[in-house]
């Protein structure tokens, strides 16, 4: 007999590497809205407030400004806090804490002080309109001084999750809301959550499908889309390549370079908003790393420039799915 | 309280209507036409309905994510406003905002998904109409929970520095999603803060349609007479989850039954009626149905409206786009 498949949800895989981190040091504590009694609004930290007491798992008021930046102080006081901003469209009212103290004291302080502090969040679309569905990861990426992880697969969720807690560097993570209610046997890759510790390094992509066509770049929820979407084209002929980020910051050009060397074309699937932000970045890189004439053909899907409508069909036509990833591949075809 | 029989009729006629306008958004959710969160303001209706008399035209009302209630209570379009929940073309914003941000010009109304963040706005319009030397009123509804975000301590110290007619009105329902007021604040009641600023405050029974319906006037003619910022805190219940799919695993089954069973204030107005003589069952039964129709009507409308057409994702970025 076979041990059957240990499948959980997303949500779950997130909140193993909290409980793990928080046995193995309590220096780790978790503030936020409604992470402690209720368990979270998607439950990942459930169960968390009954096994490690209210001080070390604490409900927090309304009050983002004040509670990132305690976060800020009980880094510098030596502690490893994880503060929860439910959704990262709600950063609006704290961004002065992210991006003026917790990612620059680390520089500033010419490295005397270190903030190891995470800030979690879920972006993503769950078709709640335009203040409730950003990704902002490219905005975070921009700021300097701040990990950005954005994981795709159940084991990176909780590999890069307890990275983040043992890293002595600032770390935004940013789940995807699309993701997080969904069991881990839904994701074609890397599906397995393994019981124990352990953690995945920051800044090293995965090449998640081998191609040889078209170097396909992405990360967070879209991976799973590319990679369905690559599966559906196989028959038409092309030969994809999918490589997921992981991280934005630090990001691993070589991978995609390596990639693209082969391939020759690139396609960056991002659902972050498409100007100024991971799209094109990762193109310029690209070009930087290899020379333009490595590239026949470049195309960029992501979030069109405008906040996310509420209506369906609006929705549908904006954000980035495995259908209209299939489309956008057969556009450059 | 019998000179009041025909107010109370017209209370309780709107209470209901707010009710079933609330009732037809939850049929939108399991056929997905409102395809994201819906937070309704079922058994806060005495709170939306007392404070609509006093409201004018040229007031300025801005609102949460629960703002359907407030939206109703200032006049905005039954129709355009269920279209707009419901993500359709001839919406109040073309289906683009969606349940959580209605804009409508016309009564000065609009609402914001972020918590504590409509209150700046209201502080705008206040500012405005101090400037002009109007005595129009700007409304900040809020939540509980809102009342712990920075910008609200902001907005009432500014408010009472420069003597706006900001009034800010509190619908404490002792949640925010699962967090307890009493567990993360540190006064009992949110009304006593108003004296820091030396604003006008005071709490008000928010399930009584006529108590919520005179702590408006005062609070009204303080803000309309030049008196500066007041802040009315409105105690109610909320029935439903926050948002519906929420578990509500935090308020206990017997919790939820008895807050019903108990706090409903339809149920206390048409008690209230009855008692006075000012009704009978069977003229409160006829309301009752032809307010649910009237909304069924209204429901099937809107359901035959079509939805944006993709080729207009675009539209409306920019001015002149
Ligand atoms: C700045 C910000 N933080 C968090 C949220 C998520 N959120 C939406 S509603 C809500 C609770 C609000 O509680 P309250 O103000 O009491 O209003 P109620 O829902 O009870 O009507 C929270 C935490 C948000 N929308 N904005």
């Amino acid at each position: 007999m076979t041990e059957p498949v240990r499948n959980v949800r997303f949500s779950q895989a997130i909140g193993e590497a909290i409980a793990g981190e928080m046995e193995a040091d309590d220096r780790v504590l978790l503030l936020g809205e409604d992470v402690g009694r209720s368990g979270g609004v998607f439950g990942v930290t459930r169960g968390l407030q009954e096994r490690f007491g209210e001080q070390r798992v604490r409900d927090t008021p309304i009050s983002e400004m004040a509670f990132t930046g305690m976060g800020v102080g009980l880094a510098m006081a030596g502690y490893r806090p994880i503060v929860e901003i439910m959704f990262v469209d709600f950063v609006g009212v704290c961004l002065e804490q992210v991006m003026n103290a917790m990612s620059k004291i680390p520089y500033m302080s010419g490295g005397n002080t270190r903030v190891p502090m995470v800030l979690r969040t879920a972006g993503g679309c769950i078709g709640s309109a335009a203040q409730h569905s950003q990704c902002l990861w490219g905005t975070f990426a921009h700021l300097p001084g701040m990990i950005v992880v954005c994981p795709s697969s159940p084991y990176d969720y909780k590999g890069l999750m307890a990275a983040a807690i043992q890293s002595d560097d600032p770390v935004i993570y940013i789940e995807n809301k699309r993701q997080l209610n969904k069991m881990s046997n839904t994701h074609p890759v890397d599906a397995v959550v393994p019981e124990g510790r352990y953690t995945v390094p920051f800044g090293k992509a995965k090449v998640v499908r081998q191609g040889s066509d078209l170097t396909l770049v992405t990360i967070s929820a879209s991976v799973g889309d590319a990679l369905r979407a690559a599966r559906l084209l196989e028959p038409e002929g092309v030969s994809i390549e999918v490589i997921d980020l992981r991280t934005l910051v630090p990001l691993d050009t070589e991978t995609v370079a390596a990639s693209v060397a082969k391939t020759g074309r690139l396609l960056v699937v991002d659902e972050d908003f498409h100007s100024f932000g991971m799209s094109g970045e990762v193109v310029a890189r690209v070009v930087e790393a290899l020379g333009p004439q490595a590239l026949r053909q470049v195309a960029r899907h992501a979030m069109p420039d405008i906040p996310l409508p509420a209506a369906r069909t609006l929705e549908e036509a904006a954000v980035p799915s495995e259908a209209s990833i299939i489309e956008a591949v057969r556009k450059m075809k | 309280m019998t000179a009041n029989k025909h107010a109370l009729i017209d209370h309780f006629r709107m209470m209901l209507d707010m009710r079933h306008f609330e009732e037809a958004c939850l049929e939108g959710v399991p056929t997905r036409e409102i395809h994201g969160e819906l937070h309704t303001g079922i058994g806060q209706e005495a709170v939306a309905a007392g404070l609509a008399p006093w409201l004018r035209r040229e007031d300025a009302l801005v609102s949460t994510h629960r703002n359907h209630l407030h939206a109703l209570a200032k006049g905005v379009d039954r129709e355009k406003l269920l279209a707009e929940i419901f993500e359709r073309e001839n919406g109040l914003c073309g289906g683009r905002g969606g349940h959580m941000h209605p804009f409508d010009p016309a009564t000065r109304f609009s609402a914001t998904g972020i918590v504590g963040s409509s209150i700046p706005v209201a502080l705008g319009f206040a500012y405005g109409f101090k400037m002009e030397g109007v005595s129009d009123v700007a409304v900040a509804v809020i939540g509980d929970g809102a009342t712990n975000t920075g910008a609200f301590h902001e907005c009432l110290n500014m408010a009472a520095a420069w003597n706006l007619p900001l009034l800010v009105i509190v619908e404490n329902n002792s949640y925010a999603i699962s967090v307890r007021f009493s567990d993360v604040s540190a006064t009992p009641t949110i009304a006593e803060r108003a004296a820091a600023y030396r604003a006008w405050g005071r709490c008000v029974d928010g399930t009584d349609v006529e108590e919520v319906w005179k702590a408006c006037g005062e609070a009204f003619d303080h803000v309309r007479g030049g008196g500066g910022p007041a802040l009315l805190e409105a105690s109610c219940f909320r029935f439903q989850g926050h948002y519906e799919g929420d578990h509500d695993t935090y308020r206990s089954r017997a919790e939820r039954k008895r807050i019903r069973a108990e706090h409903d204030p339809l149920t206390l107005t048409e008690q209230r009626l009855l008692d006075a003589g000012a009704a009978t069952q069977e003229e409160l039964k006829r309301m009752r149905e032809a307010s649910r129709s009237e909304t069924a009507a209204l429901l099937a409308t809107v359901r035959a409206a079509p939805m944006p057409d993709a080729s207009g994702l675009h539209r409306y970025s920019f001015v002149g786009v």
